[in-house]
């Protein structure tokens, strides 16, 4: 018995030494790559799944939108939040939001910030690999970073004093002045940057072969396209997070709601976008579908020009009125089956700077017509008044319509403005300046990756690129962040911003809107299981893509 | 004869060039596609990246001038919403139209020209009333209407067929092995979608034919013919049916040219890959290129038909090339 137990410790031991050396490399403290104080990053740790069964079954996908083979090049990444789809499939980035939290390691184990925001390094895991085979070294960072050209590249590069390769596993970017919102941008969420491409391919291909034919170091290789109509992507096991549950992953674009649809119900497809709308009792009542909320970000008012004197929005109780004229919870019936949620504030909820509009930070607006009435007649306006355009996020012109005649209710009267798509999003880019004069209500919604600060940067501040709001209070406290190096204090000031947004009534909310999306029986698990999928933060989709299961 | 062709030659290069410069000014009318592209929040250097790569920072001349010189060398230009070459793209395409836009052809004119006919020869009697209510349905019932009826009944309740695509066949041109079954595989994918294209002509298709066969039928010939006993058979077929199919053949020239390039809606709700979506995205999109180059197709189509006619009429008839 001895003897056999004497045999057996060794042979244990042996066995279980791969395991071991892994724990024991989880849980050593990282060296450190930069000396002097370090700003405290919040980034956690990879969910590493070794041991996985063969990637099967195939599942199909319909984004509604017309496929941009764009997409697939992270160096030329846009705004479109849609282009983070393709990113997840075939590329992998630095840090990324994963479902442990905004800012996860993925390509990058350990990354390091100067107390001073003028350095930042990163460490990457060992044994990286392209598609191709090719190592993924510190090389492709630094090609990656001198070769983006998409969202606020100059930004990158007028920042930039030099590229540091410590080794091939190790870089140090050093920054000309303190560059605080970095860690931010560089995450996998917010810009193409941090997707690192590999440069040896890209060279060789060029950039429409790229387009045409991309390659990364993503959980699914690129297998094959047809421009706007479709893309196919296969499993590649050797992806170092785990080896992705689905074989094949296809996309068709598909821009027509029944067409999404019906290929759900014949089980052509397996996951289907943006099916809100006039088909979702339809989808909520088939037995064979499931589908996830996926709270998007709230719906809001803006009134361009308010603060122009002459303006009926000037006086901040018309804007109150307004809110108060709302039948959220009605609205919310109507246009979601019931699926949203009445909100308090305009900044997406799921951002860590965001005030919570559920009554956590800020109230649930009232609904109240009598009140609105009132504070009308207090304001100059008894029997309420005309105003030009009420101008409706395309193509939610029945959302349009409700809140036109609850407002009509307490009497303001306007006329529904329906503009084609391509027409409101280069007015809304315009901000304030797209709309002449000032008599008009505009619907928006916007998930926008980056906090509460890239919102507010956007709507909200004199300087703002679509800026709906100048308040000279806004701008002290928007002055003092952007000067600032204390991510506390940043924090509070971006808070106090959104209190005045809500409390003026410069910005007036709705209600959570739910993007929904819905499966078909392949998916797995059965049931409820299925929610998970949708669990990363500031996600419109459903990503990481390696996680997804299907029956065979 | 020669002259004659060179003129037909000219003017349809006149055509073409008029038609190029009309959809290169009517698309820069619709505003502006980088601020699309930015979309809201874009800092200001991306979107005058965007602008320098698309060629849209030079002055119009200039684009003008830039856009024609490519024509000239086979390059229709970069697709502003889907990365690519847009001849890439709509060569990619076109396999798809062609193959729809021939189903629906044919289906159009399987049922409309022998239901017209029928229409024409039992005039006034039960099968003349089942003919134009036929045709009054076909023109009456809207393309995507059929459509969403028939995804309903055989894709959604019965699932005897897909609803969704092409199917797995591609037209690969640098692969001459997909070029015969491209045509031959997957009918079913194919088989919704040109029945509820071919669908709406069939209706006129059947009333045009049952017209002109009225027409022909009622004429001094045929009633001579008649007179002379020939059999009632070889007067339909050999003498009324030629003659009747003259402005037959001629519509159903431009129903396939239709049905080829602008067969939008049909396409979107069968979310087949066809050159019809390619232009309803670009519009939808302000992708100028993309516009541009479906149209200068379907252009190219057209004058190219026209001339060929143009040029048998003048074969066929000496009048006509001796009047020009």
């Amino acid at each position: 018995m001895r003897k056999g137990i004497l045999v057996l410790v060794p042979v244990l031991i042996l066995v279980s030494a791969p395991a071991w050396e892994k724990l024991l490399a989880a849980t050593a403290k990282p060296t450190p790559i930069l000396s002097g104080p370090l700003a405290k990053l919040d980034i956690k740790d990879a969910a590493i799944e070794t041991a996985r069964g063969k990637p099967k079954g195939k599942l199909t996908i319909a984004q509604h939108f017309a496929l941009d083979p764009g997409w697939l090049d992270p160096l030329e990444h846009s705004y479109v939040l849609t282009q983070q789809h393709y990113d997840y499939l075939v590329h992998d980035a630095m840090i990324k939001p994963m479902p442990q939290g905004e800012f996860t390691y993925s390509l990058a184990e350990h990354a390091e910030m100067t107390a001073d925001f003028t350095k930042a390094a990163f460490r990457l895991r060992s044994g990286l690999k392209f598609h191709d085979g090719h190592p993924l070294t510190t090389q492709d960072v630094k090609w990656t970073y001198e070769n983006y050209k998409g969202v606020n590249f100059k930004l990158f590069h007028d920042k930039l004093q030099r590229i540091e390769m410590m080794d091939d596993r190790t870089i140090i970017f050093h920054f000309k002045e303190p560059f605080v919102e970095f860690l931010d941008l560089y995450n996998g969420g917010l810009s193409g940057i941090g997707w690192i491409v590999a440069g040896h391919y890209y060279k060789k291909v060029g950039r429409d072969g790229f387009k045409a034919n991309p390659m990364g170091a993503g959980p699914y290789k690129f297998v094959s396209q047809e421009a706007g109509v479709q893309m196919v992507f296969e499993a590649w096991e050797e992806y170092w997070r785990r080896s992705p549950g689905v074989k094949t992953i296809v996309v068709k674009g598909i821009t027509d709601l029944t067409t999404r649809m019906a290929g759900l119900q014949t089980g052509e497809l397996d996951l289907a976008y943006g099916m809100t709308g006039k088909l979702l009792p339809r989808l909520m009542a088939d037995r064979n579908l499931r589908w996830d909320p996926n709270f998007t970000g709230p719906w809001w008012l803006m009134f361009p020009g308010y603060n122009e004197a002459e303006s009926q929005f000037h006086d901040k109780r018309v804007r109150q009125a307004v809110s108060l004229a709302i039948n959220r919870q009605f609205l919310v019936k109507q246009e979601t089956q019931g699926i949203g949620i009445p909100w308090g504030n305009w900044v997406n909820q799921e951002n860590r700077d965001a005030l919570r509009g559920d009554g956590k930070d800020l109230p649930v607006p009232e609904y109240n017509p009598e009140k609105a009435k009132q504070l009308l007649a207090q304001a100059g306006f008894p029997n309420g008044f005309d105003f030009e355009w009420y101008v409706p996020f395309v193509p939610y012109f029945d959302m349009g319509e409700r809140i036109l005649a609850d407002l009509r209710a307490v009497g303001i009267r306007g006329k529904l403005q329906v503009l084609e798509g391509p027409g409101f999003r280069a007015k809304m880019a315009q901000g304030r300046k797209g709309y002449p004069g000032n008599r008009t209500i505009v619907q928006n919604v916007g998930p926008r990756p980056g906090g509460a600060k890239a919102e507010i940067g956007v709507y909200a501040v004199c300087g703002g690129s679509a800026s709906f709001v100048c308040e000279p209070p806004i701008e002290k406290l928007w002055a003092k962040h952007q000067a600032s190096v204390d991510l506390g204090e940043r924090d509070r000031l971006i808070k106090a911003i959104q209190r005045i947004l809500i409390e003026e009534y410069y910005f007036v909310p709705i209600y959570l809107n739910p993007f929904v999306h819905a499966v078909g029986p392949r998916v797995l698990p059965e049931g409820k299981g299925f929610h998970r999928y949708w669990d990363t933060l500031h996600a419109p989709y459903p990503w990481p893509w390696e996680i997804w299961e299907v029956k065979d | 004869m020669r002259k004659y062709i060179l003129l037909r030659c000219f003017y349809s290069i006149i055509t073409l060039w008029l038609l190029v410069t009309i959809i290169f000014a009517m698309v820069r009318l619709t505003g502006d596609p980088v601020k699309m592209k930015g979309d809201v929040g874009a800092d200001k250097a991306y979107l005058e990246r965007i602008r320098h790569d698309w060629g849209l920072d030079q002055p119009l001349y200039r684009q003008y001038t830039s856009y024609i010189g490519n024509l000239l060398l086979g390059d229709f230009g970069h697709s502003f919403e889907k990365s690519l070459p847009v001849r890439t793209i709509y060569l990619e395409r076109l396999p798809n139209s062609l193959k729809l836009g021939l189903a629906a052809f044919v289906i159009s004119m399987v049922l409309g020209v022998p239901l017209g006919m029928l229409s024409a020869l039992r005039v006034n009697t039960w099968w003349d009333n089942v003919g134009k209510t036929i045709a009054l349905l076909g023109l009456s019932m809207p393309g995507f209407f059929v459509g969403l009826v028939l995804i309903i009944v055989f894709g959604v309740q019965l699932g005897w067929l897909p609803v969704l695509g092409k199917g797995t066949s591609a037209f690969i041109w640098s692969n001459p092995s997909t070029w015969v079954p491209f045509w031959f595989k997957d009918w079913s994918h194919l088989a919704m979608p040109a029945f509820a294209l071919g669908w709406y002509f069939s209706g006129a298709m059947l009333r045009i034919t049952r017209s002109g066969m009225l027409d022909v039928l009622g004429s001094d010939y045929i009633k001579l013919v008649r007179l002379k006993g020939v059999p009632e058979q070889v007067v339909i077929a050999k003498h009324a049916l030629k003659n009747s199919l003259i402005p037959v053949l001629t519509l159903a020239g431009l129903n396939l040219l239709v049905m080829v390039n602008v067969a939008v809606v049909i396409e979107v709700i069968f979310n087949w890959p066809g050159v019809g979506q390619l232009l309803y995205d670009g519009l939808s999109n302000r992708d100028f290129p993309m516009v541009q180059g479906v149209v200068l197709m379907s252009g190219l189509m057209i004058v190219l038909l026209n001339f060929v006619i143009d040029v048998l009429y003048g074969f066929v008839d000496p009048r006509i090339r001796l009047s020009r």
